[in-house]
């Protein structure tokens, strides 16, 4: 992977009992998320990667540091007169202490509580909350609606407040193989829970796999544990005649 | 850290990124509006005309001067959890105003995101890094990034500068100057590389030194 630099912490201090992250969002991606051209869609599974994976978070850490420096060397635009004591009309506003008060009294409880709602509900759809990133954490609904694709795989769709990409977990149970498919667009899956291989590897949490369209391959998770992932898929462009009414909406499978 | 060759380049005239960090670090602690003032007078102008060169997003000047007055705003709210020793301010300031711009386009997109559980500051999480190592080595290799960026080959640094600057997806880029996507990919990774290598380069001389 063409990482900006070599990445000299060995895992010092967080998270030693995991295993290495070994698959990364390559350059390219980083580089789009960074500056901020990359689908929000993309963004979450590349934002859920980086909370878990330090070397990326370095990554990231220059990226916008690169950003910055084309900042401060931007050619500068003169703003308006009044622009500064507008600004400070704004933040006394927003700064008037009894609305903060306020505003902060009401937002703390219901944090808490949406928190505890959140992995209650994870907890009933199987699903052991407390390691999940917490953009992830941020999506869980309050009703996981767990579809079955096959015998091996189910998927649960998320809301994302985006049109562009299909959002969802895919759990594949233990010991399952998913049949053997294809991607019709770009698909990117997280590891979030124990882990899975394919033809070209075995995939552990925080691991982030790009698939691209004509990509075939076969997951099967290990023995000891469901694999729960996160994955991104293109949505379908729309398929016209017959046949697109028969096409499963999230994966395209293929008889094996 | 102390070399004696500077590793930011210090026009005439003008002050270290240092000063911005210091001063955003007393708008932080002790909400100094004179330090805030400064920063303003230095950043506002970047900011627009950071806006204003976005040719992703027609940005006409009302709209430039709107993305300033909130990205100022939220630089006002969020200081208080900046860490000079994580980021320069430019930096962070850079991410705050690449969060609004990312805020600004989905509201013009209001229908999607009516129901979403998440919001741009979730995704593009800044507070989220861990770890005191990792943050001392993040402050070292930014200078020196800042630094280098500008020995890039040209068409490597257009590339980069498309996709930052203009706020451009490597498609995007792609369609409009008629390269192969693979090509824009190429060019921003080996710009990118190129950095490695001079960063690494630099900080070999830094450990020898």
């Amino acid at each position: 992977m063409n990482h900006l630099a070599s990445s000299q912490s060995t895992s010092s201090n967080a998270s030693a009992q995991q295993a290495p992250i070994n698959h990364h969002p390559d350059a390219n991606m980083l580089v789009e998320y960074a500056s901020g051209s990359l689908s929000w869609g993309l963004s979450i599974a590349v934002s859920a990667h980086l909370q878990l994976c330090q070397h990326c978070q370095q990554q990231h850490a220059k990226l916008s540091a690169l950003g910055g420096s084309y900042l401060s060397d931007t050619p500068k635009e003169a703003v308006n007169d009044d622009a500064f004591s507008r600004l400070l009309d704004s933040i006394d506003k927003v700064s008037n202490p009894a609305q903060h008060k306020a505003a902060a009294h009401k937002a703390a409880p219901q944090n808490e509580q949406a928190i505890m709602h959140t992995m209650a509900n994870a907890k009933k759809a199987g699903i052991k909350a407390e390691h999940l990133p917490r953009v992830v954490k941020k999506l869980l609904p309050p009703q996981l609606r767990w579809q079955k694709i096959s015998n091996a795989l189910k998927s649960a769709r998320l809301i994302t407040g985006q049109g562009e990409h299909e959002v969802a977990f895919h759990k594949i149970s233990k010991g399952g193989k998913v049949v053997e498919h294809d991607h019709r667009g770009l698909e990117v899956t997280l590891v979030l829970e124990g882990s899975f291989s394919d033809e070209e590897g075995i995939y552990c949490p925080g691991d982030f796999l790009i698939k691209e369209p004509g990509q075939i391959h076969r997951p099967t998770a290990s023995q000891n544990q469901d694999c729960l992932c996160l994955s991104v898929c293109e949505a379908p462009v729309k398929v016209t005649g017959l046949l697109g009414a028969f096409i499963n909406p999230f994966l395209s499978i293929k008889p094996a | 850290m102390s070399t004696t060759t500077p590793l930011t380049a210090v026009k005439p005239g003008e002050q270290r990124t240092d000063t911005w960090s210091e001063l955003l670090g007393r708008v932080g602690k002790i909400q100094d509006q004179k330090a805030f003032k400064q920063l303003f007078d230095h950043f506002a102008p970047l900011i627009k005309g950071f806006c204003l060169n976005n040719t992703n997003q027609s940005f006409g000047n009302d709209a430039a001067e709107e993305i300033v007055q909130e990205v100022m705003l939220k630089v006002w709210q969020k200081a208080p959890s900046y860490d000079p020793s994580k980021a320069a301010a430019s930096t962070w300031i850079y991410t705050v105003m690449r969060n609004a711009r990312i805020d600004m386009m989905r509201r013009n997109k209001r229908h999607q995101t009516d129901n979403s559980p998440i919001e741009v500051d979730d995704l593009w999480d800044e507070d989220s890094t861990t770890g005191p190592v990792v943050q001392f080595q993040r402050l070292r290799d930014e200078e020196v990034v800042q630094a280098s960026f500008k020995i890039l080959p040209n068409e490597q640094r257009q590339a980069l500068t498309e996709v930052y600057m203009k706020g451009k997806s490597h498609s995007e880029v792609a369609n409009e100057t008629g390269l192969p996507l693979g090509t824009v990919k190429s060019r921003v990774r080996m710009g990118l590389q190129k950095l490695q290598a001079h960063i690494a380069g630099t900080a070999h001389a830094k450990v020898q030194a």
